[in-house]
């Protein structure tokens, strides 16, 4: 990628699709567009944490680094009412079951953070005989926060990168489950 | 200063008991027979109160199994060690006897693969059900096969 198509790209990032491309899109592709633009606007996590990322997660949704300006409510904690699944901390194999039970639960789209070292490799426990190897193994993650742990600003900056993901029609598949 | 306890023991097991150390506070005491264990529980219940910890330590291929009491009083320890020969990985439970015992048997069931004859309940405590293998064991190797389990073939 050469610097002009950079800087472009870095110009078009906050822009919606303009009012002569929508008209001659296909009406199904237009709904999508429109629906897509609410969806990145209120994703409504859930908080699956299991260790320490999970403290992040909480500085996260307190009041320095606010999570609600951003349209991540951390309300309920129903998966059954949530667009994005939070899976912060390492993932053993008894608990890869409890994360796919919840996972499943959630109606489509649902979207898919992955925080830590630990989910996105391993990390600390990548030899180990009860952790699951990055959670890529089980599930198709769209965005990872590295960092053991990561800062309460990453996870601000994941939103906004999941959100132009979503706005920009980039995640086309609902179920992601692969295995 | 001897101990009453390794006294009540050695009377008791008639001779089944090698002491290494009685000072009353911090006693030592190996069982020679593991099918005493249970009368052997029995006699300590008169003076301890609980089962505060159940060490296992992977003498390949034997198992040395430490009970320690203790009891609320003045905190005075006693270390009961069984040795378990590889022909046969089995031991009656203490469970009935001091009821702590029941996670600790299950955990050492679940890591090291030590049945507890009569036990209410021996499952796997941290591990899933159908983990194949007993991690904590020397002989035991982290295959590719052990990292790439999952479990998620099966239904849940």
């Amino acid at each position: 990628m050469n610097l002009e198509s950079e800087e472009k790209n870095a110009a078009d990032e906050f822009s919606y699709p303009g009012l002569g491309d929508v008209i001659f899109m296909k009406a199904e592709k237009f709904i999508e567009t429109v629906l897509n633009w609410g969806r990145g606007w209120s994703l409504w996590p859930v908080t699956f944490g299991t260790s320490c990322c999970a403290i992040e997660m909480m500085t996260f949704g307190a009041t320095k680094v606010d999570a609600d300006r951003m349209g991540v409510l951390f309300v309920g904690d129903s998966p059954r009412q949530s667009d994005l699944i939070l899976v912060s901390g390492t993932i053993t194999k008894k608990m890869a079951r409890r994360l796919i039970n919840v996972y499943e639960q959630m109606p489509s789209p649902k979207y898919v953070v992955a925080v830590g070292a630990c989910n996105i490799s391993g990390g600390l426990y990548h030899d180990s005989y009860n952790t699951i190897a990055g959670i890529d193994r089980i599930m198709q993650v769209d965005v990872h926060i590295p960092g053991c742990p990561p800062r309460p600003e990453q996870f601000q900056d994941a939103v906004k990168v999941l959100r132009e993901l979503i706005q920009k029609n980039k995640i086309e598949r609902y179920d992601k489950r692969t295995s | 200063m001897t101990s009453e306890l390794v006294e009540k023991l050695k009377s008791g097991l008639k001779g089944n008991i090698t002491v290494i150390s009685d000072d009353g506070v911090n006693d030592v005491v190996v069982l020679s027979d593991k099918k005493l264990i249970k009368s052997a529980a029995e006699l300590i219940k008169g003076t301890h109160d609980i089962l505060f910890m159940l060490t296992i330590v992977d003498r390949n291929p034997n198992f040395e199994l430490n009970y320690l009491f203790s009891n609320y009083r003045n905190k005075n320890i006693i270390i009961l060690r069984v040795n378990i020969t590889q022909d046969d990985y089995k031991i009656d439970t203490v469970s009935k006897v001091f009821p702590s015992a029941d996670w600790e048997e299950r955990e050492a069931y679940d890591l090291f693969g030590i049945e507890f004859k009569g036990h209410p309940d021996l499952r796997r405590i941290l591990l899933p059900e159908d983990w194949p293998g007993h991690p904590l064991r020397k002989d035991f190797e982290v295959t590719d096969d052990v990292r790439n389990w999952t479990g998620l073939d099966l239904k849940f």
